[in-house]
């Protein structure tokens, strides 16, 4: 069974819609600045969105990011198209997965900080629907009109990228016709020191897999793509997804990348295909000493021929549970355009294979991208024609 | 309209709670309507199947996933190292929560580095992967109240695909205030059960045979277990309770049959035809 993609749109700290990120693309310009972040005195650069105040959602579901997601739902026109198919289907027949990792714990954050004298919320952070893992989905959802199965997946930085799985599988199994999947990460205080503890954030604009690279940049990011099993002239295809464990810690990746060789060997055996059909490789590529070693070296052993590869945490920051969605749209608009974003930032590689450094115009058939994250949790996705 | 149907077995569970620490006692204390249940103390399960470094950095919501999921794999008899797995929360771990934003409500914001990785909602699954030594595929899943449900529909849905076992863990830790404002969770409850694809299961295992279906519409859904309305009620995943008692039901009754519903969503549920259960006496 083959998996079609009808539409997609990614909202990130490379613009609003898909034509803010062609347009960055193009004129290789970085979403990340050192502008400060509000409670915060972390010397670094972050990717973040520019969100208008104008983007406003109900005072229930207050949060900044409620009001990222609202704001990249306003792009591309991909309600009227999750519109469009909701009409062929059954009403339970659409369903909805989206990752995410920090949900709107900002809001939690900003609750705690204004806690009345009794130590309880204030009124206006009374929003149960706003502190729980699974506000993202169940925003979207109202927005889109979803009333088929509808989950959230958080599994750290692979959150966005095993949303696919969860999707594919549904669409295989028949319990959907059409399913949206997501993603949706803000920046927000935890990440920031949660990070800065673990001595992983770089205080200059992150140079993924350079010979200098000092940590990663956050960022954030919304994206969503639609997905169904009925095929159009022209639609993208959904070809595989990988998923695996390290088995090994909470937050250093397996030395030999055990559980990152699995995860996209299984992506290959789900597409049916080998390594050497895949023309892309966008790396998850973070920065940290850590990851870009373990990932060099298993994306050495397994890529062969001239597959491109490149990091782009340097355009976008790390946008954590929601860089699953961010990049698979970079694979996606690479194989619609031509256009394959290069290593922004990083000038003096440090890889076991060649890194494109510089974006270029290539055709190309297959496109693959992973995601690794804390838990030991990686998950790889493969993209076609 | 007939949806399409998963066809899965139990063929395992793990429980934890107050007054119950297996699926064992459960049993035992079904079997006296469950009334001393309220009077005992909740015990946090020790985290003796991670290793030494883990367990120093696990609190009460990991070692609670990772007890259930070995106890499920026990019963059921599958291999811990290969079972994929799927973890599931309403709220995830309110302890980390409450930690980080009372820290990050301070003037200096600073964080542990090992309180900050298990902030992660996939915190219990990274947990049990390492304690298992298991590098097949896990993830957490949520659907705030409806989590439960949520979860074994996702559960459901992998077993079906992977041709083999895939384990399901539910857990809630009890809500401090403030953020009982969120959810009022008065008991810690977990739970773990394994799903397999029905027609991969010899018919002389122990299981719980059931087609399952996503449905929506004003459904009615299942109520809890005589006797644990109180617990039930409790906890966002107190449905468990409910098929742990079905699974404990099959036994007196194998070829009892019917339907269990448990909420997966606003206005939908999951629904499971019970094709009869056997083994469970053990």
């Amino acid at each position: 069974m083959s998996v079609y993609l009808k539409a997609y749109t990614l909202t990130s700290a490379l613009g609003a819609g898909n034509g803010g990120l062609r347009a960055s693309l193009r004129a290789n310009r970085t979403g990340l600045d050192d502008r400060e972040w509000r409670g915060s005195d972390v010397p670094c650069f972050l990717g973040r969105v520019d969100l208008p105040e104008s983007v406003e959602v109900a005072p229930d579901r207050w949060s900044r990011n409620t009001r990222l997601i609202e704001f990249g739902l306003r792009h591309d026109g991909f309600v009227d198209a999750v519109a469009e198919v909701g009409e062929r289907v059954e009403k339970d027949r659409l369903g909805l997965v989206m990752g995410t990792s920090t949900s709107a714990i900002d809001r939690t954050e900003e609750a705690y900080r204004e806690l009345e004298e009794d130590g309880r919320f204030a009124r206006r952070y009374r929003q149960p629907e706003v502190h729980n893992p699974h506000a993202p989905t169940a925003f979207a959802a109202e927005r889109l009109g979803v009333e088929g199965p509808r989950i959230t997946v958080s599994a750290a930085c692979a959150s966005s990228a095993k949303v696919f799985a969860t999707a594919k599988r549904w669409l295989e199994q028949d319990l959907v016709d059409a399913v949206v999947v997501g993603g949706a990460d803000s920046l927000c205080l935890s990440v920031i020191h949660g990070f800065s503890a673990l001595q992983l954030v770089s205080p200059e604009p992150c140079r993924p897999f350079s010979e200098d690279r000092a940590g990663i940049s956050l960022g954030e990011a919304v994206g969503f793509v639609l997905l169904s099993r009925e095929p159009a002239p022209g639609d993208l295809r959904l070809l595989g997804v990988g998923e695996s464990c390290d088995a090994h810690h909470m937050s250093s990746s397996h030395p030999e990348g055990l559980g990152a060789r699995l995860a996209m060997e299984r992506a290959l055996a789900d597409a049916g295909i080998s390594m050497n059909e895949v023309d892309y490789v966008n790396l998850h590529g973070t920065g940290t000493q850590g990851n870009d070693e373990v990932e060099g070296k298993v994306c050495a052993a397994m890529m062969e021929g001239d597959v491109l590869a490149s990091a782009t945490k340097g355009w976008t920051g790390h946008a954590l549970g929601a860089s699953g969605i961010v990049e698979a749209v970079l694979c996606l608009e690479a194989l619609a355009t031509g256009f394959v974003p290069g290593t922004r930032n990083t000038t003096t590689p440090d890889a076991p294979f060649e890194l494109l450094l510089e974006s270029a115009m290539r055709p190309i058939d297959v496109a693959l991208t992973n995601s690794f994250g804390f838990g030991g949790v990686n998950c790889s996705v493969v993209f076609g024609r | 309209m007939i949806r399409p149907a998963l066809g899965v077995a139990i063929t395992g569970v793990g429980l934890w709670t107050r007054g119950l620490t297996s699926f064992a006692e459960f049993k035992a204390a079904r079997k006296s309507g469950f009334v001393d249940l309220a009077a005992s103390e909740f015990k946090p399960p020790k985290p003796a199947w991670l290793p030494a470094r883990e367990r120093r950095r696990a609190g009460l919501m990991i070692g609670l996933g990772v007890e259930v999921a070995h106890q499920a794999c026990e019963v059921a008899g599958v291999p811990k190292d290969a079972v994929p797995s799927v973890f599931s929360s309403a709220l995830g771990d309110t302890a980390v929560t409450e930690y980080m934003c009372r820290r990050l409500a301070q003037p200096a914001k600073v964080l542990s580095p090992t309180k900050f990785h298990n902030s992660v909602h996939n915190a219990a699954s990274g947990y049990w992967t390492i304690s298992a030594r298991n590098r097949s595929p896990s993830t957490f899943v949520g659907a705030f109240l409806e989590s439960f449900g949520a979860g074994l529909l996702e559960a459901a849905s992998q077993a079906v695909a992977a041709h083999g076992p895939v384990l399901y863990v539910a857990c809630d830790i009890a809500t401090k205030p403030p953020l009982t404002a969120v959810a009022d969770v008065r008991q810690t409850l977990g739970a773990a059960f394994v799903l397999e694809r029905e027609d991969g299961v010899a018919r002389d295992r122990r299981c719980l045979r059931a087609e399952l279906r996503f449905r929506t519409g004003p459904l009615q859904t299942t109520p809890f277990p005589a006797g644990l309305e109180w617990l039930g009620q409790a906890n966002p995943i107190g449905c468990a309770l409910t098929l742990a008692d079905r699974l404990a039901a099959s036994e007196t009754d194998p070829s009892r049959q019917g339907w269990l519903r448990f909420p997966a969503g606003p206005s939908c549920c999951v629904e499971l035809h019970l094709e009869g259960g056997r083994g469970w006496e053990d």
